[in-house]
């Protein structure tokens, strides 16, 4: 599938006198050595902060949603930012490992694996939130078309909550069997390397009897084109559908039909550098700076520098609408968006998402581990607020000036938002140590044109 | 021999005997130790039942084991304690499941209406206005609420001697033997005691004071109306009050008057309302309303101008209107000119139609009030009657001040006190305590242990009114009966039959006022159906001849200092206080600051800038406000301050009625004790302002005063222009825009929405008249009762999170009309422009205008919640109702969210049996108030107006068990019954004929926010003010 030559203008996607066995060294180091102190210190907070989260979730459960702080006008608030806002980093993961694949973008073989990881950890994230926003949580399964025995219920098809429920179990399923079937023959890798035997019989269970012949390969090619397939339509339709528990309502600053879009580029934004922040910590933790290089920074650098431009070119035009649509509520909605008592959340929305990540334009700055990395904590800051926004000041100045009101989040909203940040990093953590974190095997696969090695002894023929 | 047993023991297995093997001594047939096995398992006796060891077994043990575990356990769980009792013999007027309605009356000293009493399997649960009743008839949201009160958890349960519980028979022995003590010895005792307006009691009780000579008799309202009672006593010869029909007035000048309120006795909303509403298709025009005040109240924000004025500047209005009206009397003073421009255009007015007229005041001076009654006999105004007065109120300023200094000054021996508070309520109660408290006798009826009974020797609990008798003339010729609806809930006796006892009489009350009635009030009507009907009225009427008045002109044009007039009033929720640890009441928003559970000093905003007092929103939207204290000569109050707009420079208003601190639960022991500033008796007082340190915590429900010039919320017009010109130009059909072109939103073109045949069946509307409506909140407080709405406190209203499932919204305009307000909004161009009047908006006007605009849910035909529920919790009804599955809702809150009226609640606790939400709902007492037809809601779940589905099936039900068709004004809701103004008309749109098809077609007909295209049940008539164009 790759082709044997890589031009000499193209700047290598593997760095270092590589061989096959050195690489396969590289990715198994991490799960073959037991982790130091720095990883039980990141993994001590990150399950502190969980715990916590996961407290303030029982108190919630126990007591009800009003230890949170919303009321009779701001029904959604944190519970539903944070839920777009996860949604939003998932999508990184399928948009590189999917469409870059069709597209054959080799150098999203470093990053991949990571990004369909951070997928999957922040839709689990994500997935809690339009659970336990509930009022009663524990009907949650009424959620479902499921046949019961309450009468004739059903659910109604024509919610875009439901729409939600199916948009992100779906992209959750494809997500999760993409990553796994791209995981097994490295898993397989791990066990044949194995010499403990308990590791071995665990990593040759979730490796699932691979056995490396031919024909396994061309399965796993092919599944992997037809999963891909699968995946890239869910990149577009996630966050969609997402933003049609906005689009479809009719309030003022929701009802916007720009939102699709709009929301598609804001998750890609946002996922990318979340991807950012979490390979440039990554690589140089693992090791892995020859897989995951500059050039791959650079490039995802790009891509959060056009997708925050998209981002922009979208609130500009929401301005425009309000102005150009002549619907006072909407002018109003605006208006109020930009210079009413949130002003301060729609200016560091607009500086984080717009302004910050022009200066991408500048090779130095995309190429500098430093600035990208602060970069990508700007924009995710950013992205979290630019759902504050949209949710909060649209629905706290809606028609009636008499229900107008105000949101004020409490510890718990606090807590529970630090949770599940918390979580993330728990799994992640853990994927760190137990998951080949690089897709070996696609790499050893571009290793002859791409390596260094290989380079040479080509240019010696 | 060993081999033959063993031959015989397989011999017995072949054939099949049973037989197991159990060791080698089975080989031994003689063995005793085999044969004792065989005949007893256990070889040992077992420890059980050691007397009777014969008959003890392994079996006997099990059970004996089994029953006793069996029996541990059952004793272990308590079992479910279902405390509801059959009834052996079925009562004959009790089905359970149908409710009975009572006819009674509520005349508490403050408030005074006919009602019905709903009750169901016994309970009151609701109160509803005595329609047939033709005068005090209305009742207001404090006797809606009334209900409430029976079931106060803090109700006194019994007699009680020093504070002990005790039997009636020994307090009265102890009460008599002192009694005739100190008759014996001629010591003086004072009776002090409400008004009673009641023949029969007033009888009783002067046979009372004729048996002990030694007592005095003084009556006492806690808020007093000395000086009306004085000025027609002056000018009449009788202690009464004039009464007013307002529903004849054309023109009402109003000084200070807040009739629609709690002015005189109140009561007088109805007929004020029957003026308001213009019909040009009747060819009917509406009444000229002017108020002049200071305080911004309900009465004020209805007039069609109101002018702010200083008590000062009031008395002069009075004082002008006198002189210049019947040119009488020499007029030196000097008064405002922009007022005395008012007073010019009400004298033109009044001129051209002097007997439609009537001026009214509220002021607490006997000159004016003379001159009021004056004016108005010389007008030979229709509107107020005479010879039909009110005898409501009979408290006597100067009998009272007489009884303070007996009391201070150690001359009375004893005070029996009944339905009144003086130790919370006089001005100077804190010191009045100690002298109470020394006295050789008190006596206190009371149903809670309040302020005077927690000082009292002996407490008399006494009866809720809606578990007593009574008769009331509460206007001369206008009877009413009160009867029990309940019997007592605890060990209490009434006042009146307390009295009866102790003169050994063996008639109870019932049977005096029943002889009392048959034999000199009833004239050719039965005992019977007066009971009924809860009413009798025998049209007699008084001959009064107006003498000459001595009032002094010259003394109304006195200036009084530079200091700050204090202007007490009586708050549409609370009033005079008797009702504070009433939950409802104190989460009841005010209708003009629409703040709950607090009393607070109301302030203009150019004053507040002065003193440097202000409000201020915090992070969750919540408000504050800063402290200030107010000081007399006498007293001294710290007070959170609220800016009112409306509000007149130079002065400031404080309600009476919080600040209570004995008799309740501490969570409803809010705002502070205006009674302390009521100095000499007079609404009015002279007081210095300054700032104090702090910040007070509001629970206001509305944080937005104005409606930012948006036409689609409340629309208005001009009496003019209402009359001149069409429709299309006073409320016109909103448009909205398809591919470019404007399309009224009413037809199909632009409505995407699959519509159904709603033709057959009933389809209910509810139309609301903004002309009608003044706000006064009954239908807030009736919609609590009917729907079992949780109060969830201060707290949490402070937090927008309130249950109300009607609010009356209450906008002040910004700009001096809600016309200005769209004008400056429409006209601003340009970005800057446009954001800093957006922003100009936000603050109301000095002395604005404002409206009233009650809002349930809308009942959406395209409902935008129904369509985002994800589990079809909220769906359409078959007769227009947006319904609400409470067990099917999972609390998303995406259809709060979506509603562009706002007015989805959500349980976001569990409010009911949870003790962080102590009020009635969490305990036994205050839940016997719930309405059994309606559930109440558990947490997690949204909650909303149902148009009170409850009664519509019931109505329909009814008439099909009558195999009849339901006729027009039998549909109601609960807000619509309590509406005594008509503002609130329910019915069935498919019953062509209806009132609500009527208004329905209506010229003023409008939807709220019509051009999002939700197409609401709910229709709104645009208000009409009598004003001319600014």
């Amino acid at each position: 599938m790759s082709s044997h030559y890589e031009a000499p203008i193209r700047k290598p996607l593997i760095l270092g006198d590589k061989s096959y066995h050195d690489i396969s060294n590289d990715i198994a180091r991490p799960v073959e050595t037991p982790p130091d102190k720095d990883w039980w210190i990141a993994f001590s907070i990150a399950m502190a902060a969980f715990l916590w989260g996961l407290g303030c979730m029982a108190y919630t459960l126990g007591t009800g949603i009003g230890v949170w702080g919303l009321n009779k006008t701001v029904g959604w608030a944190w519970d539903i930012t944070n839920f777009v806002w996860w949604v939003g980093i998932g999508h990184a993961g399928t948009l590189i490992s999917a469409v870059l694949l069709l597209f054959r973008q080799k150098w999203r073989m470093g990053i991949n694996r990571s990004a369909e990881a951070m997928t999957i950890f922040s839709v689990i994230q994500a997935g809690l939130f339009p659970i336990i926003h509930m009022g009663r949580p524990w009907l949650a399964y009424w959620m479902f078309p499921i046949p019961n025995q309450f009468g004739s219920l059903w659910v109604n098809f024509n919610s875009p909550l439901l729409w939600d429920v199916f948009a992100i179990s779906t992209y959750l399923t494809v997500s999760l069997v993409f990553w796994w079937t791209g995981l097994l023959p490295d898993f397989a890798m791990i066990r044949d390397r194995a010499v403990d035997p308990f590791r071995k019989k665990i990593y040759s269970l979730i490796s699932f009897g691979w056995s490396g012949r031919a024909k396994d390969w061309q399965r796993f090619e092919e599944v992997s084109l037809v999963l891909a397939g699968l995946a890239t339509p869910l990149v577009l339709s996630v966050h969609t559908i997402v933003s049609f528990d906005f689009a479809t309502s009719v309030i003022p600053g929701w009802h916007t039909t720009i939102f699709p879009p709009y929301f598609v580029a804001g998750a890609i934004f946002s996922g990318f550098a979340m991807v950012q922040t979490l390979l440039i910590i990554m690589r140089k933790v693992s090791r892995l700076e020859s897989y995951i290089t500059i050039q791959h920074i650079e490039m995802m650098n790009i891509v959060i520098m056009i997708t925050g431009s998209i981002v922009g070119c979208a609130y500009i035009t929401e301005l425009f609408i309000a102005w150009y649509s002549g619907v006072e509520y909407e002018q109003y909605a605006f208006l109020n968006r930009a210079t009413g008592p949130y002003w301060w959340a729609y200016f560091l929305m607009m500086s984080c998402n717009v302004v910050s990540p022009q200066i991408m334009w500048v090779k130095k700055i995309r190429t500098n581990i430093i600035w990208s990395f602060v970069i990508s904590i700007v924009v995710n800051v950013g992205m979290w607020f630019e759902r504050f926004v949209i949710i909060v000041t649209s629905l706290h100045r809606d028609y009636l000036p008499s229900s107008w009101t105000m949101f004020s989040p409490t510890f718990i909203d606090i807590g529970i938002f630090i949770g599940t940040i918390g979580f993330f990093f728990v799994l992640f953590l853990l994927y760190a140590r137990s998951f080949p974190v690089v897709a070996q095997a696609e790499i050893k696969s571009i290793l002859k044109s791409s390596g260094e090695k290989y380079k040479k002894i080509r240019d010696k023929k | 021999m060993e081999e033959l047993n063993v031959l015989n023991v397989i011999t017995r297995i072949m054939q099949n005997k049973k037989l197991y093997w159990k060791g080698i001594e089975q080989l031994d047939t003689d063995s005793t130790i085999v044969e004792g096995l065989e005949n007893n398992e256990f070889v040992e006796k077992l420890p059980v039942n050691s007397d009777d060891e014969k008959n003890s077994s392994r079996r006997d043990f099990l059970k004996y084991v089994g029953f006793s575990s069996a029996a541990a356990a059952i004793v272990g769980c308590e079992g479910p304690v279902i405390k509801s009792v059959p009834y052996v013999v079925q009562p004959e007027q009790i089905i359970p499941g149908v409710a009975n309605y009572y006819a009674t009356t509520i005349a508490d000293g403050n408030d005074f209406s006919s009602i019905l009493v709903k009750t169901r399997e016994g309970r009151p649960i609701k109160i509803e206005s005595n329609k047939d009743a033709s005068t005090f008839g209305d009742a207001n949201a404090r006797v809606h609420a009334s209900v409430l009160s029976l079931y106060d958890s803090n109700r006194v349960q019994g007699p009680k001697i020093s504070g002990e519980y005790t039997d009636w028979q020994t307090l009265i022995n102890l009460v008599r033997v002192s009694l005739d003590n100190f008759s014996k010895d001629d010591k003086k005792v004072v009776l002090l005691t409400q008004t009673y307006p009641s023949p029969s009691s007033k009888e009783i009780i002067s046979e009372f004071l004729d048996v002990y000579p030694n007592i005095s008799h003084v009556t006492y309202d806690a808020i007093s109306n000395s000086s009306t009672l004085d000025a027609f006593e002056n000018i009449y010869g009788l202690r009464a009050m004039a009464d007013y029909d307002f529903s004849r007035a054309e023109n009402i000048i109003s000084v200070d008057a807040d009739f629609i309120s709690d002015w005189q006795g109140g009561g007088y909303s109805s007929g004020y309302t029957k003026t308001r509403v213009p019909d040009k298709s009747k060819k009917k025009t509406m009444s000229y309303h002017i108020q002049f005040e200071s305080n911004m109240t309900l009465t004020g924000s209805n007039a069609d101008d109101r002018v702010p004025a200083k008590p000062s500047e009031l008395k002069k209005i009075v004082a002008r209107l006198y002189t210049k009206l019947t040119s009488n009397g020499e007029d030196k003073g000097s008064i405002n000119p922009s007022i005395d421009r008012y007073v010019d255009s009400c004298i033109a007015k009044i001129m051209k139609s002097p007997k439609k007229s009537v001026v009214v005041s509220g002021i607490d001076d006997v000159d004016v009030q003379e001159l009021i009654l004056l004016i108005n006999s010389y007008l030979k105004s229709e509107v107020i009657d005479i010879n039909n007065p009110r005898l409501i109120k009979e408290g006597d300023n100067q009998k009272l001040n007489n009884f303070i200094s007996d009391l201070e000054s150690g001359n009375l021996s004893g005070v029996i006190t009944s339905g009144v508070n003086p130790l919370y309520s006089l001005p100077n109660s804190d010191r009045l305590k100690e002298s109470f408290k020394s006295l050789d006798f008190s006596l206190v009826f009371s149903e809670k242990e309040d302020e005077t009974a927690k000082s009292a020797m002996y407490l008399a609990a006494t009866n809720n009114y809606l578990e007593s008798w009574g008769d009331y003339e509460l206007k001369k010729g206008s009877f009413f009966l009160a009867q029990p609806t309940i019997r007592p809930l605890f060990d209490t006796i009434q006042f009146q039959d307390f009295l009866l006892k102790i003169m050994n009489s063996d008639l109870s009350f019932y049977d005096r006022i029943k002889s009392n009635w048959q034999n000199r009030i009833l004239r050719g009507k039965t005992w019977g159906k007066s009971l009924q009907d809860g009413f009798y009225n025998d049209f007699s009427s008084l001959n009064l001849k107006a003498k000459k008045s001595r009032a002094s002109i010259s003394s109304l044009y006195e200036e009084n200092s530079n200091d700050f007039s204090l202007v007490l009033y009586s708050k549409t929720g609370i009033g005079d206080g008797s009702q504070s640890s009433n939950p409802w009441l104190q989460e009841f928003p005010d209708p003009i600051t629409r703040v709950t559970w607090d009393n607070y000093l109301t302030v203009s905003a150019v004053d507040a800038k002065k003193l440097s007092l202000n409000n201020y929103n915090v992070s969750n939207g919540a408000l504050n406000g800063s402290y200030a204290i107010i000081s007399t000569e006498e007293s001294e109050l710290k007070v959170p301050v609220l800016i009112q707009p409306g509000q007149a420079e130079g002065t400031v208003g404080l309600a009476y009625g919080y600040g209570k601190t004995e008799g309740m639960n501490d969570v409803m022991k809010v705002g502070v004790n205006a009674y302390s500033l009521y100095h000499n008796f007079s609404n009015t007082q002279s007081v210095k302002i300054t700032k104090s340190e702090g910040d007070h915590e509001f629970a206001c429900i509305q944080l937005h005063n104005t409606m930012m010039g948006r036409d689609e919320i409340i629309k208005e017009t001009d009496i003019e222009t209402y009359n001149s010109k069409e429709k299309s130009y006073w409320n016109p059909t909103v448009l909205v825009s398809k591919n470019h072109i404007e399309t009224k939103v009413t037809s199909k073109e632009v409505n995407i929405w699959r519509e159904f045949d709603r033709s057959t069946g009933h389809h209910f509307n509810l139309a609301i008249d903004l002309n009608a409506c003044n706000g006064c909140g009954a239908c807030v407080i009736a919609c609590h009762a009917e729907n079992n709405v949780p109060v969830v406190g201060k707290e949490e209203v402070r937090k927008s999170r309130d249950m109300h499932w009607l609010r009356i919204d209450r906008y002040f305009s910004s700009e001096d009309t809600f016309e200005g307000d769209v004008k400056a909004k429409d006209e601003a161009s340009g970005y800057s422009e446009y954001r800093a009047t957006q922003t100009k908006l936000e603050k109301a006007a000095a002395n604005p205008k404002v409206v009233f605009q009650p809002v349930m849910c809308q009942h959406c035909n395209n409902a935008p919640c129904e369509t985002v529920c994800p589990v079809a919790a909220t769906s359409h009804g078959r007769q227009g109702q947006n319904q609400m599955a409470y067990n099917r809702c999972v609390g998303t809150r995406y259809c709060a969210n979506n509603c562009p009226y706002k007015v989805r609640r959500f349980n976001w606790f569990s409010y009911a049996e949870n003790d962080e939400f102590d009020y009635n709902l969490n305990n036994d007492l205050g839940r016997m108030v719930l309405n059994p037809d309606v559930n109440v809601r558990g947490r997690g779940v949204m909650e909303k107006c149902s148009l009170c589905i409850q009664m519509t099936q019931k109505t329909i039900l009814d008439a099909k068990k009558d195999g009849r068709r339901v006729r027009d004004g039998e549909f109601q809701t609960a807000c619509s019954n309590a509406c005594s103004d008509g503002a609130i008309v329910f019915g069935d749109i498919n019953d062509k004929e209806s009132k609500i098809s009527e208004s329905n077609k209506n010229d003023r007909a409008y939807r709220l926010l019509e051009s999002i295209g939700t197409k609401p049940n709910i229709l709104y008539q645009v208000k009409i003010r009598n004003s001319k164009k600014v």
